[in-house]
């Protein structure tokens, strides 16, 4: 900070050497007839120098490959890097085909159930916690730094630390923890088999996003004044009333936002699709990894590659997006309260 | 006596709280302090229940250390992380600085397209770029990773820094500008120290999301060990592990992905929380 002052007087003095003959301050106010012209276009050229880079890289790694992909799922192309002019026009046969493949309709059944049950677990656990956190407890830095810790371990480290171990069949966390309960009915379910790997991976990736929603909402709960909670204390209003009377109104706003990442993470979903079964199969299979399987070959084979068909998975992907953000947008319509 | 016993309920009541609470750090606690003990204990003491039944075994993290390129795993996510860091804020933070301090047609253009690209999936991105990218032979490089994290992460970091520049008051850098400096210097040298909060929190966010990333190293960098970041390190150890059946070695590798991150926690969990919050709640 000092140093930038200290460059700055010294930029001044310069000036003042400069333009101090003609009893000016700076270039800046430096106008006769044309020259606030020149000023103006000097600022024109600063701002599309800093603005430029930026906007630039948004348009060769965003804007163009959107459009790139939405094209290239109307053509059947031969290999991924084929030129334009190998492409064959498909019309709608890469969707066609998408729809009448089984792997997808089990993928499409599949993340409606993450996105659906998975979302109203991790929102109802991460409320809950939000709420027990922003109630006034001892240690609340700690406790919201505990929670929100699994969301920055590695996903490979954290899907390993559950597969083999919390539902390791041996040795494992519930295991031991349904033993010792007595519970053998719960201790004898072999949670990576393929009846409960499906439940297996909803549960882990819903304990492991918990901490992100639960930061969300107490951010969002804590800008509610206390005061409201004082007065309806006065007025005998206990926590249940608290809650649904003053805090989820209030938080219906931020409640929305939760909703429509909650979506955009559960429609992505792939690292713990692909963790949870290293080769595709039905059972946990996402459209994200249908597409990874198609276009990178996860498992197939080079001359397997279907570049078209995949693009249209990632069209289907976005449609579904902007469908359900739009979706959330009407039942969920903006309503301001004033606090 | 009816005061006395609501609150005695209300003191039952405040300590309730504290069970979900305790429930979800014991889990948490027993899952990866045992991964913890696992780690220091053989292969056959981890089956037969019996962890660090004969002392601590450190032959586990120098084994899978040693059998593995760990060092260069992280030597490149460090160097890729890194360089995507840097070169974010370095396109980022001047733009921000436009689109908070300056009025333009087109403005609410730029400032919604970054937002829009912010939610944009991915898997509709990849495919184009990947082949551009294997037609000018650049797959398998680590500067194509930090080409593709660097671009990926602009959007959210412009939008983030956009609203901190924001409530940076700008009457130092205008007096400094009167005083003659030019604009370009009153940003690096006045507005940018002044945002370094901002930038730290967001740098920090990049940082974990850049360090963790899993898809497109997945797709770019998996070829050969001398590419691979570390979580496409950790899941090759992994794989190989649970084929030769070192379970010993898994938890040890487990625990050399999480250890520096979790340091990194430790002192930095009110930045990283402050990033989080800042800019995914616009309410």
């Amino acid at each position: 900070m000092k140093a930038s002052v200290r460059i700055c007087e010294a930029q001044k003095r310069h000036n003042t050497e400069q333009f101090g003959a003609m009893g000016l301050k700076s270039p800046i106010v430096f106008t006769d007839g044309n020259g606030g012209v020149k000023v103006k276009h000097r600022e024109r050229l600063f701002m599309a120098g800093y603005l430029g880079p930026a906007v630039l890289c948004f348009l060769i790694i965003f804007a163009y490959p959107l459009i790139r992909t939405i094209l290239m799922s109307f053509f059947v192309i031969p290999g991924i890097s084929s030129p334009v002019s190998e492409w064959k026009f498909a019309g709608l046969d890469n969707y066609i085909g998408m729809f009448r493949n089984g792997v997808f309709l089990a993928s499409l059944n599949n993340i409606w159930r993450i996105w659906l049950i998975g979302g109203a677990l991790t929102l109802a656990i991460a409320l809950f916690y939000a709420v027990i956190l922003a109630s006034g407890v001892k240690g609340k830095k700690f406790w919201r730094s505990a929670i929100y810790l699994p969301n920055t371990v590695n996903a490979v480290a954290l899907a390993t630390m559950w597969l083999q171990y919390v539902f390791q069949n041996k040795f494992g966390l519930l295991k031991t923890l349904f033993t010792s309960l007595g519970w053998t009915s719960l201790a004898k379910i072999n949670w990576t088999s393929p009846k409960y790997l499906f439940w297996g991976m909803l549960l882990s990736y819903v304990f492991g996003s918990v901490g992100y929603f639960m930061l969300i909402f107490l951010a969002g709960i804590e800008r509610i004044p206390s005061d409201l909670y004082e007065s309806a204390r006065i007025d005998g209003a206990g926590a249940w009333v608290q809650f649904t009377r003053i805090t989820f109104p209030l938080i219906r706003d931020v409640f929305r936002t939760a909703l429509t990442l909650w979506t955009i993470g559960a429609v992505n979903f792939f690292t713990w699709a692909k963790m949870f079964s290293t080769r595709i199969s039905t059972i946990t299979v996402t459209p994200v990894y249908f597409l990874y399987d198609k276009v990178f070959g996860g498992s197939g084979t080079a001359s397997a590659i279907d570049a078209g068909g995949g693009a249209a998975v990632g069209v289907m992907i976005a449609v579904i997006v902007l469908i359900v953000h739009v979706a959330i947008n009407r039942l969920l319509k903006e309503e301001v309260y004033e606090y | 006596m009816k005061k006395h016993r609501r609150m005695t309920l209300g003191r039952v009541m405040g300590a309730l709280r504290y069970v979900p609470l305790v429930l979800w750090v014991a889990f948490w606690g027993a899952a990866l302090g045992w991964i913890l003990f696992a780690s220091f204990s053989t292969t056959r003491e981890i089956f037969s229940n019996n962890i660090l039944g004969s002392g601590l075994h450190f032959e586990n993290y120098i084994d899978s250390w040693k059998n593995n390129n760990v060092s260069h795993y992280f030597i490149n996510s460090i160097c890729i992380t890194g360089a995507s860091c840097a070169l974010i804020i370095l396109i980022s933070a001047p733009a921000s600085y436009i689109l908070a301090k300056k009025t333009f047609l087109g403005r609410n253009l730029v400032l919604n397209s970054f937002v829009v690209g912010m939610s944009i999936p991915q898997v509709m991105l990849i495919i184009p770029v990947y082949c551009w990218f294997v037609r000018a032979n650049l797959v398998g490089h680590l500067i194509t990773l930090v080409i593709l994290y660097t671009t990926l992460n602009i959007p959210y970091t412009v939008f983030f820094l956009t609203s901190f520049f924001a409530t940076v008051p700008s009457s130092l850098a205008e007096s400094a500008l009167i005083d003659g400096c030019t604009e370009g210097k009153a940003m690096w040298k006045i507005m940018m120290p002044m945002a370094s909060p901002g930038i730290i929190t967001v740098t920090i966010f990049n940082f974990m999301n850049i360090w963790n990333e899993y898809f497109i190293a997945l797709i770019f960098a998996n070829g050969n060990d001398k590419i691979r970041t570390l979580s496409m390190g950790l899941q090759n150890m992994i794989t190989s592990m649970t084929y030769t059946g070192d379970w010993a070695g898994l938890f040890a590798s487990i625990m050399i992905i999480f250890t520096p991150t979790f340091i990194l926690y430790l002192f930095l969990s009110e930045k990283i929380v402050a990033g989080i919050t800042g800019g995914g709640v616009k309410g």
